[in-house]
């Protein structure tokens, strides 16, 4: 309660003195100093194929990500991605193999449809907390990937064009993520759904007060969360040409630090799409740089869970200073 | 015998460069309670931080206990016996009463509880209070009032001798006011010295010995607590004379917008049958408890009904919930702003405008400019300072600007129907009258039914063309016009 009674006078030159530190400013530093670091460390870093490599390693990651941001902002969680992805993919690699491409496809939406109201129903009309929920069907979605190859990878023929095309040089995954993360960010910023999201992660009490439809709001964004996860699970096996139960372990680690390096809050009401961005490109750049300095690929891990402790760290410090400027 | 607890003198204190407090001098006997007055902004806050080592001063000279000291932390402040009870509440809901007064210094040996102990001296310190409350109940069980007896219990047992109580009566009914004052009294006999912050003017001369009161960083007045007029305080603490208790003028309506018969809950309320005119101003008048409250939060959704009906401009209601009654153009704001109302991360133009976004945009999308227009337009009508404009966590406004901010979200959604629950709670003197001034021109302008739900009479007085006083869930008399006034209002409703 430090303000004084100044009247009613916005004073835009204080105004810009006091504004708060971005959420993205340190974020982007990091990632260029990271930049310079390897390109002065490995001779293979500073080169095009070497950024296409890049984004088409955050691109799977990016395509959960995008629902992923939205579900942190309105304060939830998903975090069967992974599973469901690998779930998906087995089924794509059966139907392909026996009923052709397009088959395999809607087949994967319609299983993306359930597995996302599954989730949410659980969340929204029953009230199970996301985080339980969702790791619930994390483990439950793990057991029916196993069970759908017997436990075994699934070959897949004549269908690598959607992991491996590259229309005009820039890779297929690469455009879908770009795309799906325009739409994200366009919705997050100029819609009535989008700041509906922030809202009722924000004060969901509030929220509901207010009359905004928060569970139907909800059950949609985790509907887009199955959805997205299924489609990274299709992406993933025309890379691989192949199911695998295990190529997808993991996702939901990485999609959750990339989001909150971007500066959302797990206490919802906070983040962008802009900012998820950055965490997958510092997450990209760091694993890429990793491999290039040859170092064994079990540190990846080590770094990675270290990059999320350090990114919540880093958002309480953030918020510490901004409440002692004001 | 006088027994200087605390001397701060001169204390200057700067955020951002910008000085908050203007050397303000305080003093603390033992045994004394100093009401501490001055609207939000004032200081205050800052001040009884400084005391608790919250926040350190920019220069000045603090001696508690005959310690003089140029800086002290929190650990420092403690040690010298100074704690402070909030208004929000710091205990462990799914603890006991004997736990929470004993919190993280429990009575045992070798790392071992001993419950037997625990609960022989809960009681005794209860009973030095005289407060009856069942030492193994949960707290999460207890009423508000109770709890915050329990925090003060706590501070006791650690030894408390300077006891910072902040707006400790704003969600307090007359009874557990009473209770804390008979507590506040063991205390003083008992050599404690208590800063008490307050809205409230009439609690001044029932507790307090002095009365000090901030103005823009100034300490303003000082005086004996018996002999301060309620003018005297209002004129310190706004800098002007206020505005006399005027009655408004009244409305003269002619449409019926909302019509409740025989309204009735499970255990709040039972046959409440009222009508309101459009653009009329009806408050609903009683204590906390007595079901006021509780109607408006069945009209809104928020509570089930067991009987009755609502009419809306004739149209039979039902509110099955906030979104249904929302859509149908009834808007509601609650008494527990922070908890239910404000979207605290969120800049003060999304706070106002989320009701509206539909119309701010087409296909689902909203446009920001609108957003900062109708911000503007609201701040300027309603005197909402914002420093940074539209953009400005609501979160970082002072109380009385958010109310004004959670006001204005339903005047912009354009809402028939307005209801409101202790509109005026936590707010100061100043923004109180800007309030009022704003319902009631709202009302008027755009044809606005408003029903408000308080435990405040002055609010009754000041603000209702019409008041239904409630008593243990029943509408117990009906006062218009000049009928209304503060004496009736609180010997009709105890």
């Amino acid at each position: 309660m430090s303000e004084s009674q100044t009247k009613n006078t916005s004073v835009a030159g204080e105004a810009k003195k006091r504004r708060s530190i971005p959420a993205t400013a340190p974020l982007v530093v990091f990632l260029l100093a990271m930049m310079v670091f390897f390109t002065i460390t490995s001779e293979y870093f500073f080169d095009i194929e070497n950024f296409r490599n890049i984004l088409v390693a955050m691109a799977v990651t990016g395509v959960v990500c995008v629902p992923g941001t939205l579900l942190m902002i309105s304060g939830q969680v998903d975090l069967s991605v992974g599973s469901s992805a690998a779930v998906s993919g087995m089924i794509l690699a059966k139907t392909v193999n026996a009923h052709g491409i397009v088959t395999g496809l809607i087949l994967c939406l319609v299983y993306g449809l359930i597995i996302g109201s599954i989730n949410g129903f659980f969340v929204t009309v029953v009230g199970v907390s996301s985080l339980i929920t969702t790791l619930g069907t994390l483990a439950t979605l793990y057991g029916v990937a196993l069970l759908i190859g017997n436990g075994q990878t699934v070959g897949m023929r004549n269908f690598d064009w959607l992991g491996t095309a590259q229309p005009l040089h820039v890779p297929l995954p690469v455009v879908i993520f770009a795309l799906l993360s325009i739409v994200g960010a366009v919705v997050l910023r100029k819609t009535v759904y989008g700041r509906s999201l922030y809202a009722i992660g924000s004060n969901p009490n509030a929220a509901r007060v207010v009359g905004i439809r928060s569970n139907r709001i909800l059950l949609l964004t985790f509907i887009y969360s199955g959805v997205a996860s299924a489609l990274a699970g299709a992406i993933l096996t025309s890379q691989l040409s192949a199911g695998d139960p295990n190529a997808a372990r993991g996702l939901e680690l990485e999609a959750i630090t990339a989001i909150v390096l971007g500066g959302a809050s797990l206490a919802g009401g906070r983040g962008s799409m802009f900012g998820t961005i950055l965490g997958l490109l510092v997450l990209g750049v760091l694993n890429n740089g990793l491999i290039l300095l040859d170092i064994p690929t079990f540190w990846q891990r080590i770094a990675q869970g270290a990059m999320l402790i350090l990114a919540v760290s880093f958002d309480q410090v953030r918020q510490k200073l901004n409440d002692q400027r004001q | 015998m006088k027994v200087d607890l605390v001397h701060l003198e001169n204390i200057h204190k700067s955020f951002n460069g910008v000085e908050v407090l203007h050397g303000v001098n305080l003093s603390l006997n033992a045994g004394e309670v100093l009401a501490l007055l001055g609207e939000n902004g004032a200081g205050k806050s800052t001040l009884v931080k400084i005391l608790a080592g919250d926040v350190p001063p920019t220069s000045g000279l603090i001696t508690i206990q005959s310690t003089e000291l140029a800086r002290l932390d929190v650990y420092q402040a403690r040690q010298l016996g100074v704690r402070m009870i909030f208004q929000e509440l710091n205990d462990a809901p799914s603890l006991s009463v004997a736990e929470n007064i004993f919190l993280g210094q429990w009575p045992g040996s070798n790392g071992f509880v001993s419950w037997k102990d625990l609960n022989r001296k809960a009681k005794e310190v209860l009973d030095r209070l005289e407060v009856d409350i069942p030492v193994d109940a949960m707290a999460g069980s207890l009423r508000v009032g109770e709890r915050q007896l329990l925090e003060i219990a706590r501070a006791i047992t650690q030894n408390a001798k300077i006891l910072v109580l902040d707006e400790p009566t704003a969600a307090l009914s007359n009874v557990e006011v009473d209770r804390l004052f008979v507590v506040m009294e063991q205390l003083k006999s008992q050599g404690v010295g208590m800063i008490y912050i307050t809205h409230r003017l009439d609690e001044v001369a029932r507790v307090a010995d002095r009365v000090q009161v901030l103005r823009d960083g100034n300490s303003v007045l000082t005086t004996v607590g018996k002999e301060a007029s309620r003018s005297d305080l209002v004129t310190a603490m706004l800098g002007h004379e206020a505005a006399q208790n005027a009655r408004p003028t009244p409305i003269i309506s002619t449409k019926k917008a909302v019509e409740v018969r025989n309204l009735t809950s499970y255990t709040e309320f039972e046959n409440v049958s009222f009508s309101v005119d459009e653009g009329e101003v009806v408050c609903i008048f009683g204590k906390i408890g007595s079901g006021s409250a509780e109607i408006l939060e069945s009209m809104f959704g928020l509570r089930p009904i067991s009987g009755g009906e609502i009419m809306i401009f004739g149209n039979g209601f039902r509110p099955k919930n906030p979104g249904v009654s929302a859509e149908a153009g009834i808007g509601y704001l609650p008494a527990d702003r922070q908890r239910l109302g404000s979207f605290g991360s969120r800049s003060v133009a999304e706070n106002l405008s989320v009701r509206a976004w539909h119309t701010m945009g087409r296909f689902g999308f909203v446009k920001s400019s609108l957003e900062a227009i109708a911000f503007n337009k609201w701040a300027d009508a309603l005197r909402i300072n914002s420093r940074r404009g539209p953009t400005q966590e609501i979160a970082t406004l002072s109380g009385g600007n958010q109310q004004k901010v959670l006001l204005a979200r339903w005047f912009e959604a354009k809402v028939n129907v307005l209801l409101l629950v202790e509109p005026t709670r936590g707010v100061d003197v100043g923004a109180r009258r800007d309030i009022y001034e704003i319902i009631r021109k709202q009302a008027k302008e755009s044809n606005m039914a408003v029903i408000v739900a308080t435990s405040d009479y002055e609010e009754v007085v000041l603000l209702a063309d019409r008041a239904l006083i409630m008593a243990r869930g029943k509408i117990v008399s009906e006062l218009t016009g000049n009928a209304v006034d503060a004496n009736t209002l609180v010997s009709v409703s105890s």
